[in-house]
């Protein structure tokens, strides 16, 4: 997709209409062209203020309690790895580096890391956007996996997630989207490239991304089934392994 | 001491709910829900579906509290977002068409709305709405259908009985036209 395709269906992008290779295409073009990416994040805003427009509107009586129930009574729990900003002191919440990189795992975690790799903002298109793949998990055939770093894989801490979509009905790519945050330790700037591990054992490479301080992500079509995907491996341009992911079932719902 | 949860700032409500304290567990869908029902109802248009959209909405959001990541949106906006994608997935799940023609044009009347007190009101909310008022009724249409219903392109098209192009180039002009006349007025 070239610049001025871009602009002529960038305003179906963000109002996440754009159908699933399209979007794809879309996206990958965003991905190289910070001109466009800056043009869709204007348009996100008339999105964004269309919903704000819609009347509020009261709920049956009892909604509130049954929705407190359930919340208690939820499968999944909330986890809570930092001390939660707790209501009492709400002028003083703990937003240091740690938070900071547990919400960017949290974010890939429910899996919006779609939305983060577009690099736009506007949550309207950063949910409808991601909504072909489920929104805020991903769904029974999107593969997920922790980037272990392997000066890290000792104490069991991400330095990031990879999400692996399946090509849509239609017969487009796939997609791989990943956020990556190597932390205090290990800053690093400059381009990073992706490989994906077949199950053979071959490699593909997908790409390259900059990092920033360690931090970074990006989302590509890919060329690869999902089904024959066994991992991936980040590698910085020394050749360093920074970190590696072996696919497995997903374990976000 | 701290703040009565009536006070308590919204990012640091929503923190809140990992906590699993079921007081503020009420004091933050108290807060939403009636954004959240109000997006989840004119999306889906029945009652008892938007309700459990509404539901499906403040699960997730309790679910995945910390994701919310306050440089990208306000909480409101967050929480109406998912419900907007809840609403759309509930519709497709239901109906082929995802707007009957009588609701659409009670809804785009509603967002471009513009009487006097709109008129004099100048958040954020209310400039979009002048925007929406000022484009051509098909554009509007077209706009509400996309940005609103979900619809595709394509099924913009269908819907209008007009040529794919001509819903691509409706839903593309009412959405740089609203953008533009968005930009003059924060500029002024």
């Amino acid at each position: 997709m070239d610049c001025e395709r871009l602009r002529e269906e960038g305003a179906e992008l963000a109002l996440g209409i754009l159908p699933a290779r399209e979007r794809a295409e879309a996206v990958a073009h965003l991905d190289r062209c910070p001109d466009c990416r800056a043009y869709v994040e204007r348009l996100t805003a008339v999105g964004d203020g269309l919903l704000a427009l819609l009347p509020g509107a009261e709920p049956p009586v009892g909604f509130e309690s049954r929705v407190v129930r359930a919340m208690a009574t939820a499968p999944t729990a909330p986890t809570a790895p930092t001390a939660p900003t707790a209501p009492a002191a709400p002028a003083a919440p703990a937003v240091g580096r740690h938070r900071t990189r547990w919400r960017r795992f949290r974010l890939a975690a429910a899996g919006v890391a779609a939305a983060l790799a577009f690099g736009f903002g506007g949550w309207a298109v950063g949910t409808v956007v991601e909504g072909a793949p489920p929104v805020v998990a991903p769904g029974p055939h999107v593969l997920e996996a922790a980037l272990i770093s392997p000066e890290r894989a000792g104490d069991g801490r991400e330095v990031g997630r990879i999400y692996a979509h399946p090509a849509d009905a239609e017969g487009g790519n796939g997609w791989v989207y990943m956020s990556v945050d190597l932390g205090d330790v290990r800053a690093v700037d400059g381009p990073v490239r992706c490989l994906l591990l077949r199950a053979d054992g071959s490699t593909v490479p997908l790409g390259s991304f900059p990092l920033r301080a360690g931090y970074g992500y990006w989302g590509a079509p890919s060329p690869v089934d999902p089904g024959t995907l066994s991992g991936a491996r980040l590698v910085a341009a020394n050749g360093t392994v920074l970190a590696t992911a072996h696919f497995t079932t997903p374990e976000v719902n | 001491m701290g703040l009565p949860l009536e006070r308590v700032p919204d990012e640091a409500l929503l923190s809140g709910l990992a906590t699993g304290d079921p007081e503020i567990a009420v004091a933050f869908v108290r807060r939403f829900q009636r954004s959240v029902y109000g997006v989840a109802v004119a999306v889906v248009g029945d009652p008892r579906l938007a309700e459990d959209v509404a539901q499906q909405t403040f699960e997730r959001a309790w679910r995945h509290a910390q994701v919310y990541d306050g440089r990208r949106g306000s909480v409101r906006a967050w929480l109406t977002a998912i419900a907007h994608n809840l609403a759309i997935d509930a519709v497709r799940a239901r109906r082929a068409v995802p707007v009957a023609p009588e609701d659409l044009e009670t809804l785009v009347g509603i967002v471009s709305e513009t009487p006097e007190r709109h008129a004099l009101a100048d958040d954020a909310a209310e400039r979009v709405r002048r925007a929406v008022a000022a484009l051509p009724r098909e554009q509007a249409r077209a706009l509400v259908m996309a940005g609103i219903y979900g619809m595709t392109a394509r099924e913009v098209a269908a819907f209008e009985g007009i040529p794919l192009g001509t819903a691509k180039t409706r839903i593309r002009a009412g959405t740089i036209k609203v953008r533009a006349l968005l930009e003059r007025e924060e500029t002024r």
